[in-house]
């Protein structure tokens, strides 16, 4: 939609000459006028078309494969889909992401991600964000101690899983996920330490992984939401008072009772963090019926194993 | 007239001349009357003195100790003077640091090694005036033998290590006698760099420090810092050990240079010549052709390059490490980075007074290490300086600076002072150096660096006889030179890996100094032969 619109300044049909000694060239704005080439928009509706069944396949084939695996899997499916009419399928993430329009040029090395968080306060959040990017790419996980931390638990050395068989390799990778436990008061993310400062905060660190995966919603409206949620799960779940986190409890109660997940119809970064810090803020316990729901239908979808070891 | 006036003034002036000399004579008699009457009365005093010192036999210089007497005197540490031991009676053997009398009183300082506290003689019915006075009249850097009570002190000494008690002497003797003139003051060796400027006093520059090293090596510092040192070879042995490794001992005589030819010591041979080892390389070798599977060596290294920087000296003390590895060569470099780590650990848990001593004199931060120790590949680290804006080639060698450089970005990013870096190109590395199997380009070589500097360059060796004599054709090396070397690999090697560690290098760089003369005891460098 054009903002303003000017009258033309001269009569439209002047006839200028134009000299004889240069070339004519097609007029490059034609398009832009009129239409984009039909022949092109059909062509895009094909594939969109090709690429919406071929997820809704995927998906339908991920979900039987879970009942098939997980007994009591077939809460997640029928209850969620029964609320809204459009079933929720993606337990996988959409859109196709490629590291090297995200990241910027490849530079022929590995791209390092660093996390330095403290032993005290395990991110959860990251650790499953971390296992879900290994389905998607090749990541060469590491763990080290820094020297400043003292006495880190065995179970937190081995968070990120068996070292992958390949590790010695590091150029065969294409993310590298090296956390580090570190004596900081907050945990901070360092990836290219030219050009980018250190991201501070589980919350922010959460955002910039999860975009690795799948874009944020095109809809300001919807992304805005996912980032409220995120926060008030950081803020007011994980560090608030009891009163706080029962305003929450209520607050996700209606929310799940309007939709399956908590930013609509698709499973987004806001499920993630809330269901990690109220794992974390042990209230699953009190929780009300539809954040019940939610809960089994996040543990249904497999991705919060990782989470779920570190809770002790 | 002038001729009359002239004699009259001669005259004049002879007359005042002799009113002077008489007004000069009269003063110097007086002078001398003087000088008697204080002579006599010092002489008095002495006598006096001698008559009434009731403290003669608690204070002197004692006889040379020849071990005539064997005496069953317990002589307390001076770090064990802490108020648990208040009010007992203790004999300590110490240094003088310095001396200040202050009218019947007379305050000392007394060291020992890093170690200090201050003592108190004061005029009283155990110690005379006379003995004051003797007490302040030893020469610094004196051994003395002190008998005195420990007591506790109501206000904190700032300027001694042992600040809760104080000495009161009751005996005092010396037992070596320094001479007067110091050619260095231990204060001024030890002030921190800059505050001496500020202060307008006297700093020593690290040449009269090397040249006087006896005197210098008294000062906290040098104390902390060869403590340290002794505490890195000490942690090297004994993780080494555990992991189940032998120490050797390889000839430092060598028949033929290990690594390149031009910088080598040659030493006459009886009739022939011979070199000094530039690292035990090849015996090391060896030792794992014959069998002993994983050995390390703590020796003598030598190096004839003529480069005098802050980091090279021709003389030092070489940590070498050779293991025959399974399947891979990471297994050689989780062994080093894991005996790295574990000195890091044992320096930081037991050494820590040390380090803050030298801290005091050398300010900078603390050492930071990651366990497991980072790994970056030679590739990446290519990458990182590329993304910094340096330009260079794929397969060329670091360069120092690029390599100080490289040690900021990873700090930066990785917060460690300390981390490897692998698969170097194979064209700057040794003849014996193995190609990796995936990029011909590259070869199974690592280097480990501490605060931006390197102080291990290691590889998987070639065991290989075949692949070693093209390797050294390559390189074109004299095979005849080699032969005894190559001939130790025909007869079943198992795969091996390995690398030197510079001592001096390590403890320098753990302590953020910035000379490696200070890290090495009688530095020995292009231009320095003594002490």
């Amino acid at each position: 939609m054009p903002m303003y619109q000017v009258k033309p300044v001269s009569g439209s049909h002047m006839k200028t000459d134009l000299p004889t000694c240069m070339y004519a060239l097609p007029n490059v704005h034609a398009l832009q006028n009129g239409e984009v080439e039909p022949a092109v928009k059909a062509l895009e509706a094909r594939q969109d078309e090709i690429m919406r069944k071929l997820y809704e396949l995927k998906a339908a084939v991920e979900g039987l494969a879970k009942t098939v695996t997980t007994p009591d899997a077939d809460l997640d499916l029928t209850v969620s889909s029964s609320l809204s009419s459009q079933s929720p399928t993606s337990t996988t993430f959409r859109g196709i992401t490629d590291l090297d329009t995200l990241l910027g040029k490849d530079l022929g090395a590995l791209r390092d991600i660093v996390i330095n968080a403290n032993p005290a306060q395990p991110p959860l959040t990251l650790l499953v964000l971390h296992s879900v990017l290994c389905q998607r790419y090749r990541v060469l996980s590491s763990v080290h101690v820094h020297s400043s931390a003292s006495s880190v638990p065995p179970q937190l050395l081995s968070c990120l899983g068996p070292r992958h068989p390949d590790s010695y390799a590091r150029q065969m990778f294409q993310l590298g996920f090296t956390l580090i436990w570190k004596d900081v008061p907050k945990l901070q993310m360092k990836f290219r330490v030219q050009n980018m400062c250190p991201i501070e905060g589980e919350a922010n660190v959460a955002r910039f992984l999860f975009k690795l995966l799948s874009p944020y919603p095109s809809d300001p409206a919807v992304a805005t939401l996912v980032d409220s949620w995120v926060d008030t799960a950081f803020f007011q779940l994980a560090e608030g008072s009891a009163k706080e986190r029962a305003t929450v409890l209520r607050a996700l109660n209606a929310a799940l009772g309007r939709s399956p997940w908590l930013a609509g119809p698709e499973f987004s970064l806001a499920d993630i963090a809330c269901y990690c810090c109220l794992l974390q803020s042990a209230s699953v316990s009190s929780a009300p019926t539809n954040v019940e729901r939610w809960i089994k239908a996040c543990e249904n979808l497999g991705h919060f194993g990782p989470a779920k070891l570190h809770l002790k | 007239m002038t001729k009359e006036e002239a004699p009259g003034a001669t005259e004049e002036e002879q007359q005042a001349q002799s009113k002077k000399g008489l007004k000069k004579q009269q003063k110097e008699a007086e002078k001398a009357a003087k000088k008697a009457e204080k002579q006599a009365k010092l002489a008095a005093d002495q006598q006096s003195t001698e008559e009434d010192d009731f403290a003669k036999d608690r204070y002197g210089v004692s006889a040379m100790v020849q071990s005539q007497h064997k005496l069953d005197r317990v002589l307390v540490r001076v770090q064990d003077l802490t108020p648990a031991k208040a009010d007992q009676l203790i004999w300590l053997r110490a240094r003088v640091h310095t001396s200040r009398a202050k009218g019947k009183q007379c305050f000392l300082v007394l060291r020992q090694q890093q170690f200090n506290l201050q003592a108190l003689v004061a005029v009283g019915d155990r110690a005379s005036k006379q003995m004051v006075k003797f007490a302040a009249n030893i020469t610094k850097e004196s051994i003395v033998d002190v008998e005195a009570f420990v007591r506790t002190v109501e206000q904190k000494i700032e300027s001694c290590s042992q600040q809760d008690v104080e000495l009161h002497i009751e005996r005092i003797f010396v037992v070596s006698q320094a001479e007067p003139r110091l050619p260095l003051q231990l204060e001024d060796a030890a002030r921190p760099d800059g505050e001496g400027e500020e202060e307008g006093r006297a700093t020593v520059n690290q040449d009269t420090k090397l040249d006087n090293r006896v005197i210098d090596l008294r000062t906290t510092t040098s104390q902390a810092i060869f403590r340290l040192q002794s505490g890195v070879c000490q942690l090297f042995r004994d993780t080494l050990t555990e992991k189940g490794f032998v120490e050797i001992q390889t000839p430092k005589i060598i028949s033929a240079a290990s690594e390149g030819g031009a910088n080598v010591f040659t030493v006459s041979y009886f009739k022939t010549s011979a070199y000094l080892a530039q690292s035990p390389q090849l015996y090391k070798q060896m030792c794992i052709c014959g069998d002993f599977d994983k050995v390390f060596c703590v020796g003598p290294v030598f190096r004839a390059e003529d480069s005098n920087t802050h980091r090279h000296l021709t003389e030092f003390v070489g940590l070498d490490i050779e293991m025959s590895f399974n399947y891979h060569y990471h297994e050689v470099i989780d062994s080093i980075t894991d005996t790295m780590v574990q000195i890091f650990k044992g320096l930081r848990d037991n050494f820590q007074t040390e380090i803050q001593t030298v801290n005091k004199q050398f300010p900078s931060e603390p050492f930071k290490f990651l366990e497991p120790t980072l790994r970056l590949e030679y590739t990446e680290a290519v990458a990182m300086l590329h993304e910094a804006g340096v330009e260079m080639g794929d397969e060329e060698d670091l360069s120092t600076p690029n390599e100080k450089l490289l040690g900021r970005l990873v700090k930066e990013k990785y917060d460690t002072d300390f981390y490897v870096l692998d698969k170097y190109p194979l064209a700057v590395r040794p003849f014996y150096t193995m190609p990796d199997p995936n990029n011909p380009k590259y070869s199974n070589s690592y280097d480990m660096f501490m605060r931006g500097e390197e102080i291990l360059s290691g590889a998987q060796r070639v065991h290989d006889a075949q692949l070693l004599t093209d390797r050294a054709k390559h390189h074109q090396i004299d095979l005849e030179k080699i032969k005894a070397y190559i001939d130790s690999f025909r007869y079943g090697a198992p795969p091996h890996g390995g690398g030197g560690i510079g001592l001096e290098r390590v403890c320098m760089l753990y302590l953020g100094l910035h000379n490696i003369r200070q890290t090495s005891m009688f530095p020995r460098d292009p231009k320095r032969l003594t002490p």
